[in-house]
């Protein structure tokens, strides 16, 4: 059993433009690309990584941010294992809708227990020196809605991407007893088949 | 019309019983009228049909009613059943005599149960034949007493029509093949009753749903009771969700579970749901197509034969021998700047290069004024003004992510920046109610680099927007009609791929958003991107050619596919991942060997021709209906020049071209 792959799902969510694209492509690839074009439509990429022994293939869902396409992207928060609630530091407004994030999320991906659910709230950008969100704004809001993990990250600059999602992976592995988790996610993961996570990654 | 006689079987059910004691007085108590129930499509009228057993009217003469000899009849022996005869009826009937496809519905004839009871006397019996439209039905009730039975309820009068009980079961089979002609939802106030929707809402409804939200609260509804759900708002990606939730060890190598609806089906009239799993209940569809003959490209037109296209006047002569050249090879980058403006219709081909100044003339004053509009928009006024500050600010950030790489939008301070930002800006004053959505920078961007004029490149960006606005509305309209479409086409062209990904819950293809949504700008290079548009914009050969562009594509990616056994995620991710991959010149050449081969198939489905405009009288159509459009512009054109410049003229028309007939 321990020897078994597992998927986990990872959606990002927040405004156009806040920087998702780029903290899944830093993540992934290691790379930063300022002439990367906005998202059109839905993406995803594959990430292996050990956790505690096991392999895990971190799946990253990554969607356009604008209204009129909201019905194109919410089918795909069904089955997420974990949600990387994302702003931008220099960008107040981004900030002010992480709560319409959130509830979008719970509502489409029809979260049972949302109190349960593991979010991970992601400040981008604070490589920029004109901030319109302190730390402590950002700190307060997800002590409030539900002591959410909260990190500060940049895209550009490689600051605390890296942590960020393995720290989104420990939190679907703290929710259960890992093995138990790791079985059971088969029964439950949108890619249960074995051969997905490798024909997937190649 | 010779259609007019054609009758369809959708579904046919033997075994369906009307007990008359319970409807009416006086018969004998534990009469049992055992009949035969049917679909029937009929003058694109839905008919609920039920006949009695040996009922004067025989079921074959049905199916070639009121025509001559054409039907297809046939009787076969199913292997796997060795004590059932089958019965293999022909269901699609195409124009004329011919036939459009074989598309066979075999089905289990069941001997049905003859107890003592049954009513031997014919008219007796036609008494209780019935045959009612599916959209004059109200509401129709489900109900189990160890069988199932179902009650029609009919809008005028308003009365019940005897229930029909389902001794050998097949109810959901018939409510399966109903919901492909109308929406049937779950009454709020009665569980058991489902409220039928005429067909167009249906059709539209459910399409909203396949794309569309409040779907998902379904899910465990349906998990709980699949038989009642309201089938109509779960989309593929709920299927595919279901499966997932089901667990994956009997998923593995099975289809989806056919409980589950099958919304494309029910979206697109005419497609029959691959009913595999339903023994004795299978649809062949297929489709002749010939070889697909070589098709070769030629060089792209050069500045030379375009000078020749020109009279003295600069009037462009012979515009279908140009527009094939263009179809066949392209523009040399050179003629760009000027035939596209052609290609678009911003320019009438018809006009001479004085009307053209002229035109140009009004169309920069219209431009600016436009422009003026959100330039003087204060800062106070904007903070009180939100949706001209959303655009505003997603277009900023569109802006810095659109074609970076191009030397003409690259760096920081780059101008093309600066143009493209407020080209985009002025559309939105042209268009308020649209404003500005994702992916419109993409479709500018191209446009804009050819023109290097900023008043230029914003009327044909207004001309191609004209094509695309439908994809940009709140509704998304233009991309559903597409998908749909484009299912369509992939069915008949293609069965065992369609198939493929229907069993992939990708039916609905929804991996083709970003090409059609900014038609393939992300997938090709930028001078790719230069080349398929010129294309595109001659109309030629057919209409709708951008959706034998994706055949074309899937049909090369097909092998991996199904070889490798991709699965919902990995087509979607295989797909995004052809970007930048792709050669123009390959799948245009095949996108126009599958126009030949569609267009000399005989026995062509109406519902391609009618994708395609292959219909009479519709071939080589302008895509923006150029017939009427030129003449109202030349007509305007004249105005405009013989008001001198036409400054007055325009501003009076606000804006708009005054096409006026
Ligand atoms: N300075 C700085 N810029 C960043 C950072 N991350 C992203 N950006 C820039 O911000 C812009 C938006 O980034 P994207 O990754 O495209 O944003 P997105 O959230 O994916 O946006 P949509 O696809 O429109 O939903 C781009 O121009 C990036 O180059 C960062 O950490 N620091
Ligand atoms: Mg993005």
């Amino acid at each position: 059993m321990a020897a078994k792959k597992s998927t986990l799902k990872v959606i990002l969510l927040g405004d156009g433009g806040v920087g998702k694209s780029s903290l899944m492509n830093r993540y992934v690839t290691n790379k930063f690309d300022a002439h990367l074009f906005h998202t059109i439509g839905v993406e995803f990429l594959n990430k292996e990584l050990t956790v505690d022994g096991y392999k895990v293939t971190l799946q990253i869902w990554d969607t356009a941010g604008q209204e009129r396409f909201r019905s194109l992207r919410t089918p795909f928060y069904r089955g997420s294992d974990c949600c990387l609630l994302t702003f931008s530091v220099d960008d107040s407004q981004s900030f002010l809708n992480l709560s319409n994030w959130k509830k979008e999320f719970i509502y489409y991906a029809d979260i049972k227990e949302p109190e349960k659910f593991p979010f991970v709230v992601l400040g981008n950008k604070v490589d920029v020196a004109e901030r319109q969100v302190s730390s402590e704004e950002a700190r307060e809001w997800c002590q409030e809605n539900g002591d959410y993990p909260y990190y500060e990250t940049s895209a550009k600059d490689a600051t605390n991407v890296a942590v960020a999602f393995e720290e989104a992976v420990h939190r679907v592995l703290a929710m259960d007893d890992k093995t138990d988790y790791l079985i059971s996610t088969d029964t439950v993961r949108l890619h249960r088949k074995p051969r997905s996570a490798t024909t997937c990654c190649s | 019309m010779a259609t007019d006689s054609a009758l369809k079987v959708i579904f046919e059910h033997e075994g369906v019983f009307i007990h008359p004691n319970t409807e009416e007085e006086g018969t004998e108590p534990d009469l049992l009228v055992s009949g035969s129930l049917r679909i029937l499509e009929k003058d694109a009228e839905v008919l609920v049909d039920f006949r009695p057993l040996e009922d004067p009217v025989d079921p074959s003469n049905m199916l070639c009613a009121g025509q001559d000899s054409s039907s297809v009849v046939e009787w076969a022996q199913c292997p796997k059943e060795k004590h059932q005869s089958h019965q293999l009826l022909e269901t699609q009937q195409s124009y004329e005599t011919e036939w459009d496809m074989l598309n066979a519905v075999s089905f289990r004839k069941r001997s049905s149960a003859r107890g003592e009871g049954l009513l031997n006397h014919s008219l007796e019996r036609s008494r209780w034949a019935f045959s009612v439209s599916v959209s004059d039905l109200r509401s129709i009730t489900v109900k189990d007493e160890g069988w199932t039975f179902v009650i029609l309820q009919q809008k005028e009068p308003s009365t019940s029509l005897p229930a029909l009980h389902f001794h050998q079961g097949g109810s959901r089979e018939f409510l399966d093949n109903l919901r492909r002609f109308a929406l049937l939802t779950e009454s709020p106030e009665d569980e058991t009753c489902l409220e039928v929707s005429t067909p167009n809402r249906a059709l539209s409804q459910s399409f909203e749903n396949l794309l569309d939200d409040n779907s998902f609260g379904l899910i465990h509804k349906f998990r709980r009771d699949p038989y009642v759900a309201t089938f109509g708002g779960l989309s593929k990606v709920t299927n595919y969700i279901y499966d997932a939730l089901r667990g994956a060890e009997e998923q593995q190598q099975q289809r989806p579970p056919e409980e589950v609806a099958d919304l494309l089906g029910e979206v697109i009239p005419g497609l029959e749901i691959n009913q595999q799993e339903e023994p004795g209940f299978e649809v062949i569809t297929r489709i002749d197509l010939g070889m697909r003959p070589q098709v070769t490209r030629r060089e792209p037109l050069s500045a030379d034969r375009w000078s020749k296209h020109l009279d003295m006047e600069g009037r462009v002569q012979d515009v279908d021998q140009l527009k094939h050249e263009v179809f066949k090879g392209g523009l040399c980058h050179a003629v760009r700047k000027e035939l596209w403006k052609f290609l678009l219709g911003y320019f009438p081909w018809s006009s001479t290069s004085e009307e053209r100044r002229c035109l140009q003339r009004v169309k920069i004053d219209e431009y600016f004024r436009m422009k003026l509009q959100w330039k003087s928009v204060s800062e106070e006024q904007e903070r009180r003004n939100s949706r001209l500050r959303d655009f505003r600010s997603l277009i900023e950030k569109d802006v810095d992510r659109t074609d970076r790489t191009n030397w003409f939008y690259e760096g920081l301070n780059n101008p093309g920046l600066t143009l493209l930002h407020d080209i985009l800006m002025t559309y939105c004053m042209y268009d308020f109610d649209l404003g500005y959505v994702q992916g419109m920078s993409d479709l500018l961007s191209p446009i804009l680099y050819v023109m290097e004029n900023e008043v230029d490149a914003f009327w044909c960006f207004v001309s191609f927007m004209d094509q695309m606005h439908q994809n940009f509305e709140e509704q998304m309209q233009g991309m559903k009609t597409q998908l749909i479409q484009l299912s369509t086409l992939l069915r008949l062209l293609d069965l065992t791929f369609w198939n493929y990904l229907e069993s992939q819950e990708s039916g609905y293809l929804y991996f083709c958003f970003r090409w059609l949504l900014i038609r393939f700008k992300r997938e090709l290079s930028f001078q790719d991107v230069l080349r398929l548009w010129e294309v595109m914009w001659t109309g030629l050969p057919c209409q709708n050619f951008h959706l034998l562009i994706c055949c074309s594509i899937l049909d090369s990616e097909k092998q991996k596919i199904m070889e490798e056994n991709f699965g919902f995620n990995e087509i979607l991710k295989h797909i995004n991942e052809l970007s930048m991959k792709l050669n123009i010149e390959e799948i245009l050449q095949k996108a126009e060997g599958l126009f030949h081969q569609i267009r000399s198939c005989k026995d062509l489905p109406h519902s391609i021709s009618s994708i395609l405009g292959l219909d009479t009288g519709h071939q080589r159509s302008d895509p923006t209906n150029a017939g009427a459009v030129a003449a109202s512009q030349r007509a305007h054109l004249q105005n405009i020049c013989s008001n001198g410049l036409g400054r007055e003229n325009g501003s009076q028309n606000s804006g708009r071209p005054a096409f006026k007939s």
